[in-house]
């Protein structure tokens, strides 16, 4: 990940803007500026930053110890299986579940993460819905609790 | 006069209500615990509360409460490791464990401790004093703001974070420029065109603020933590030794105290310039100072000025700060703009106007955040054993705790799937924007911004029919137009002129 990466990437970034903003139009108009005005105008601007770290940029970003993007990019995946089944199989669940993955590529035992995940979801749910007025989804847990 | 005394019985009324000292008491007692984890500071804690705090349905001033004192628990949290361990909790602490941890290792660790909790709690003194000074002068300044005015303020506020950040302007303006465009997505308030959102019904209310904070600060901070795997701490404290400083220590310290907690409310009050910032300068300050007149100075080596020097002016700053942001609804700093993004949940933007229409909610903040450093003071000796504790809390149960606290206030605000997709979607984007050197705080301050830049902007055009001369037309703008150029253009200039005379030097 070096700046002529992140400046094309911001160049990209900004060419999508700007392929999706200029069909931005009001159908009726009051003002001299419309609503397409600015973000065209960010665009350009983080189209000039892109340039300059592509040809200006120097910096070069300290490489991650082996196997750590690997993890990393577990944790991502983790991330995003907890977001989609936090609702479908309820807070309990799916934290305990989270508790376990996410805990093991931390290192933890699978006999204490699994401990820790059951007992820490169960105390977040009683602390948070039940305390705290902050409604969690129950899931498939829904009919026995 | 009285109008400041009236103003001031508003807020501590509001402040000591037995609901508020309550939430202003766990709030300090979390904030210190977020603190004290490291890679954890303020920011992570504000962010992660905000949420949490909208969805019990508190109040709007409890809610701001609540974040203050965690804002100022974490600071303190920070100051903890930095004693006992030399791990700085947080950015602002890193000058604590100069002269903090060679105390500690000559058995001094609870001194030291009740020493920087007097030289935080007097720090908050003098910045909450400030505070009523100024802020209302300010406010009744900024009352007479027009839209220009405004837009040019906020080219200000991020010409100041940017140019701070030292040798990266760059990334900070693509920073703050992402965090603009992030804020465009959604129904656009003057015409009612939808832009950017894909036809997709979650996105027709914008990306909600709160995912996009917690993506960037609980989420893509998980990331980080992976690239190396973390053990857990263990600390012993030395219970040997006095608990307290004694008066004599006191009186050593007194002038640096006082000393550092006003340079660091004028520190604090810059936008940009944040509790980092603030605690550098004091600590280089003091040294200077003390070892021209006293040659027996050992900073660096447990110097009890060096210690009281950072603390306070950290502190000091970190309540100054609140300054920009309530008097003229510009955040000057990461945590704050967090906090601004708060208010707006419940509707309310900070500005001058707040001041005259929602006083309770001003001057209770203000009241709540001395009060929050009084609790603070009082926590920090007998609970030290407590805290440090939590640093031996193991990484395979903190991450994924941190992690479900942070969905869950995501969560709240919806109760929906679409909002956890995008927080894991935007953290891995954060995350690799963190590799790539792009800093945080001005994104933040963008997402916060962008809607009332744009709106300034549009209206200041309309005003002229589009002519752009309206923008430096005003002697307010035009200054604050000259004062952005010159923090932007400057230190480039230094340090290219610096680095010219280093390769002269290096080539004769």
């Amino acid at each position: 990940m070096n700046d002529r990466i992140l400046g094309t990437a911001a160049l990209i970034f900004a060419a999508l803007m700007v392929w999706f903003g200029v069909g931005i139009q009001a159908p009726f108009s009051y003002e001299p500026v419309g609503p397409r005005a600015f973000p065209l105008l960010l665009a350009g601007i983080i189209a000039l930053c892109g340039l300059w770290l592509v040809f200006k940029g120097l910096d070069k970003a300290e490489p991650n110890p082996p196997q750590a993007n690997g993890r990393i990019a577990l944790m991502v995946v983790y991330c995003f299986l907890y977001a989609f089944f936090f609702q479908k199989l309820g807070f309990i669940v799916a934290t305990t579940a989270m508790t376990i993955l996410v805990g093991r590529l931390f290192g933890g035992a699978w006999a204490k993460v699994a401990i820790g995940g059951a007992v820490m979801s169960v105390l977040f749910f009683v602390l948070f819905d039940r305390v705290l007025d902050v409604v969690l989804p129950l899931g498939i847990l829904e009919n026995i609790l | 006069m009285n109008d400041i005394v009236a103003h001031l019985g508003i807020g501590f009324a509001v402040a000591s209500s037995w609901t508020n000292l309550l939430v202003a008491a766990l709030g300090s007692f979390f904030g210190t615990l977020v603190g004290v984890l490291p890679g954890l500071g303020p920011i992570n804690g504000v962010a992660m509360l905000i949420p949490i705090a909208f969805a019990m349905n508190l109040p709007p001033e409890t809610a701001l409460i609540l974040l203050a004192a965690v804002y100022v628990g974490a600071e303190y949290g920070g100051r903890i490791t930095s004693i006992l361990i030399n791990v700085p909790g947080e950015a602002s602490a890193i000058m604590t464990t100069l002269d903090g941890y060679p105390l500690a290792r000559q058995g001094l660790a609870n001194v030291a401790l009740s020493l920087s909790a007097w030289s935080a709690f007097f720090g908050s003194l003098v910045s909450v004093c400030g505070i009523i000074v100024l802020a209302p002068l300010l406010a009744r300044w900024a009352l007479a703001f027009g839209p220009a005015e405004y837009f040019v303020l906020m080219v200000f506020a991020f010409c100041c974070l940017t140019s701070l950040l030292g040798n990266r302007p760059v990334k900070g303006v693509l920073a703050a420029m992402i965090g603009l465009a992030i804020a465009t997505v959604g129904v656009d308030a003057n015409s009612g065109v939808y832009r950017y959102t894909f036809d997709s019904v979650h996105l027709f209310d914008g990306i909600q603020f709160v995912v996009v904070v917690i993506a960037l600060f609980a989420v893509s901070e998980l990331l980080e933590m992976l690239e190396k795997v973390m053990g857990g701490h263990s600390v012993e404290v030395q219970s040997s030794g006095r608990k307290l400083f004694n008066l004599k220590e006191l009186a050593y310290t007194w002038w640096s105290v006082v000393r550092s907690a006003f340079l660091g409310f004028g520190v604090g009050v810059l936008p940009g310039a944040g509790a980092s910032v603030a605690a550098a300068v004091a600590y280089s300050n003091e040294k200077r100072i003390c070892e021209n007149k006293d040659p027996d100075a050992k900073f660096g080596r447990g110097d009890m000025r060096g210690l009281v020097a950072p603390e306070a002016a950290a502190t000091s700053s970190a309540i100054g700060s609140f300054v920009p942001m309530l008097t003229l609804g510009v955040p000057g700093s990461g945590t704050t703009a967090v906090m601004m993004g708060a208010l707006t949940l419940y509707n309310i933007t900070p500005g001058p106007v707040l001041f005259e229409t929602k006083p309770e909610l001003v001057w209770g903040l203000i009241a709540s955040l001395f009060i929050a450093n009084v609790m603070l003071f009082i926590m920090n000796v007998p609970m030290v054993r407590l805290f440090s504790k939590v640093l031996s809390v193991p990484g395979w149960l903190m991450v994924p705790g941190i992690l479900c606290v942070s969905y869950i206030g995501v969560y709240a605000i919806n109760a929906g799937t679409f909002d956890l997709i995008m927080v894991a979607a935007v953290g891995g984007l954060g995350y690799l924007m963190r590799k790539g050197g792009i800093p945080m705080a001005p994104l933040v301050l963008g997402v916060v911004l962008g809607d009332m830049m744009e709106q300034n902007l549009r209206r200041a055009l309309s005003m002229t029919d589009g002519a752009v001369h309206i923008l430096f037309n005003s002697n307010i703008s035009k200054s604050l137009w000259a004062v952005s150029l010159f923090i932007v253009v400057v230190p480039p200039l230094m340090r290219y002129l610096k680095l010219k005379k280093l390769a002269k030097a290096r080539g004769v």
